[in-house]
């Protein structure tokens, strides 16, 4: 790249009239106008306007029969009375809160350990990426399969010598079996993240921090972690929204049961809106995800913030 | 003295030991459910849950890649899903590319309005735009047809916020001294900033590739005819036939991982790239 800049660098000195420029300008402004139009028009019409939309149906009382018969702020009122609703949020909440939680352990945990020096690393860490390529519904299909009665996973618990467990047809035990699951998947994606932010420490600190006497759990807690503050944040964010909007696993493993005990907010949404056919309580129950997404999505925005320009 | 330093050399064993077993355990836990498809789609159907459990499929089974690919509309699944997912990746490289150019590059009223309206659509799950994008698609009459499909996710506000974070990297001297040598616009893009782009390219591609191969919910929403299933809608139906037999799955998921994992062996460093992508600050 350099080579290029240092090649063109004589032409800048280059003047140019002034009235020239002038127009370049506008030139330039109609072309960044021009190419930024088509992703414009996508996402305000894709994104932006079914947004703006969603506010307006969960006002109404619409099944796509009729049309759509304004009704105030009724859905809300009546979804924080429903039990079902109640229920799947509380369902999803668990989910988040307990398929996070070991996410960030295990993958902050692996990324330490790849950050080091060890033998057959390349083999060991694609070996340990592969989760994240597995389709999502191949995914609820091989587990659903592990998780059978007889299934590979009960047989190894037999070898810990426990005993087999119900995994998807227990209410007590289903939402486990999902939220493992979700586990396997995420760990490993954001172990990739950890990592970078790991690699991107320079080794001079922690060197300096271990001539100075400081262990390596030492160095770890007070050089490592507060460095790797922001990528910490990043994933704490991500993962959180990522669980928030699990669907196609519990839909296909167990589809919500058995007892409503994996029906998790999105899918209940879109079995309101897709079964029910009851669209304005779906959607007021899009703009509860939508408001819980949203704190969630300022606070990474903050960690994103457009930069400065050049 | 000998005698520390005897301590010391065994609690670096011991914790080599625990270093190399707790990376065992994760490499066991992460290809176990890999072998366990490709081992039950190889077994007969009698021996899928055969006590005790069978490690190495014997007799070696192949009919069920046979049996299984036949039983559903998969080539045509596969089909779709490669049209679709292949569709999706080039529009999204062409369309990030270029509004990630003029937001990193040009300067207009209200530049920073549009690039914080983008953002804002980047985590916006499609959980909770499902209704209204069902309706207008509705309205549009795309129900059931490949652009349906495809058009809504054309492109994303993802896509172009790394292609604005890559592009502002790239010197601004070599735009202008184009310029003046009397390039078109167009010119400077495709022979000057895309080239440059590569690495950035590669990873979101394989990224977009990935995510739209996976896509679920959304086809389950708007297609309902059977020429038009993708993969994972096929894969979910085959599941749901009441009778279906493990080994004719477990082939037929094996057969549907395999272009990811083609992708991700022959792309290894885009498709991690990817990844550590969405973790870069702005």
């Amino acid at each position: 790249m350099w080579i290029l800049s240092q090649k063109y660098s004589f032409i800048q000195r280059i003047h140019l009239p002034r009235f020239q420029k002038l127009t370049a300008h506008k030139q330039q402004m109609l072309f960044g106008y021009l190419i930024l139009l088509p992703t414009l028009v996508i996402i305000f019409v894709f994104r932006f306007y079914p947004m703006l939309q969603a506010f307006y149906i969960s006002t109404t009382d619409f099944d796509l029969i009729k049309s759509p018969e304004f009704v105030g702020l009724y859905n809300f009122m009546d979804l924080l009375k429903d039990p079902l609703f109640l229920n799947s949020a509380r369902v999803s909440l668990t989910y988040v809160v307990f398929s996070v939680v070991p996410t960030w352990i295990i993958s902050l945990g692996l990324a330490i350990l790849f950050n080091r020096h060890i033998r057959f690393k390349n083999f060991i860490r694609s070996a340990v990426f592969m989760p994240v390529i597995m389709p999502a519904v191949v995914m609820a299909l091989v587990w659903t399969f592990m998780y059978h009665q007889q299934g590979v996973v009960n047989v190894i618990l037999g070898w810990l010598h426990l005993s087999p467990v119900p995994w998807l047809r227990s209410s007590s035990t289903a939402l486990w079996a999902v939220i493992l699951i979700g586990v396997w998947r995420a760990s490993p994606y954001f172990m990739v993240i950890f990592l970078a932010g790991l690699q991107a420490i320079p080794e001079d600190f922690m060197d300096a921090a271990q001539i100075d006497g400081a262990n390596s759990w030492q160095a770890f807690w007070y050089v490592t972690f507060p460095l790797l503050k922001p990528t910490t944040l990043l994933v704490m964010v991500m993962s959180i929204i990522t669980a928030m909007k699990v669907f196609a696993v519990p839909l296909i493993m167990t589809n919500g049961g058995p007892a409503n005990s994996t029906r998790v907010l999105p899918l209940f949404i879109y079995q309101t809106a897709f079964e029910f056919f009851d669209m304005g309580r779906a959607s007021a129950m899009s703009v509860f995800l939508f408001a819980a997404v949203m704190i969630f999505t300022v606070f990474q925005i903050r960690i994103f913030s457009p930069g400065e320009d050049e | 003295m000998n005698r520390s330093a005897l301590n010391i050399k065994l609690v670096r064993v011991i914790k080599k030991i625990f270093i190399y077993a707790a990376l065992a355990l994760a490499v066991f836990i992460s290809l176990l459910p890999y072998y366990w498809m490709v081992s039950s789609a190889l077994k007969t159907e009698s021996n899928i849950f055969r006590l005790p459990i069978q490690w190495f499929p014997n007799p070696i089974n192949w009919m069920s890649f046979v049996n299984g690919w036949q039983a559903q509309n998969f080539p045509r699944y596969f089909f779709n899903s490669f049209f679709v997912s292949i569709t999706i990746t080039v529009g999204t490289l062409v369309l990030a590319s270029l509004a990630g150019y003029s937001l990193a590059k040009f300067r207009y009223p209200g530049r920073n309005i549009l690039f914080i309206i983008i953002l804002s659509t980047m985590m916006l799950p499609l959980e909770v735009t499902m209704v209204p994008l069902f309706l207008l698609i509705k309205n549009f009459e795309w129900q059931n047809t490949y652009q349906g499909l495809i058009v809504p996710f054309l492109v994303e506000g993802f896509g172009v916020f790394l292609m604005r974070q890559f592009i502002l990297g790239i010197p601004r001297d070599l735009i202008e001294a184009a310029r003046i040598d009397g390039a078109s616009e167009m010119r400077i893009f495709v022979q000057i900033v895309m080239p440059l782009c590569t690495p950035a390219l590669a990873a979101l591609g394989v990224f977009t590739f990935r995510e739209a191969w996976d896509m679920y919910i959304w086809p389950l929403i708007i297609v309902s005819k059977d020429d038009l299933r993708t993969v994972p809608l096929g894969i979910s139906l085959f599941m749901g036939n009441y009778g279906t037999s493990w080994d004719q799955l477990m082939a037929i998921a094996v057969i549907g991982t395999l272009p990811m994992i083609l992708l991700f062996f022959l792309l290894q460093r885009a498709f991690v790239q990817g990844i550590t992508m969405t973790g870069i600050k702005g």
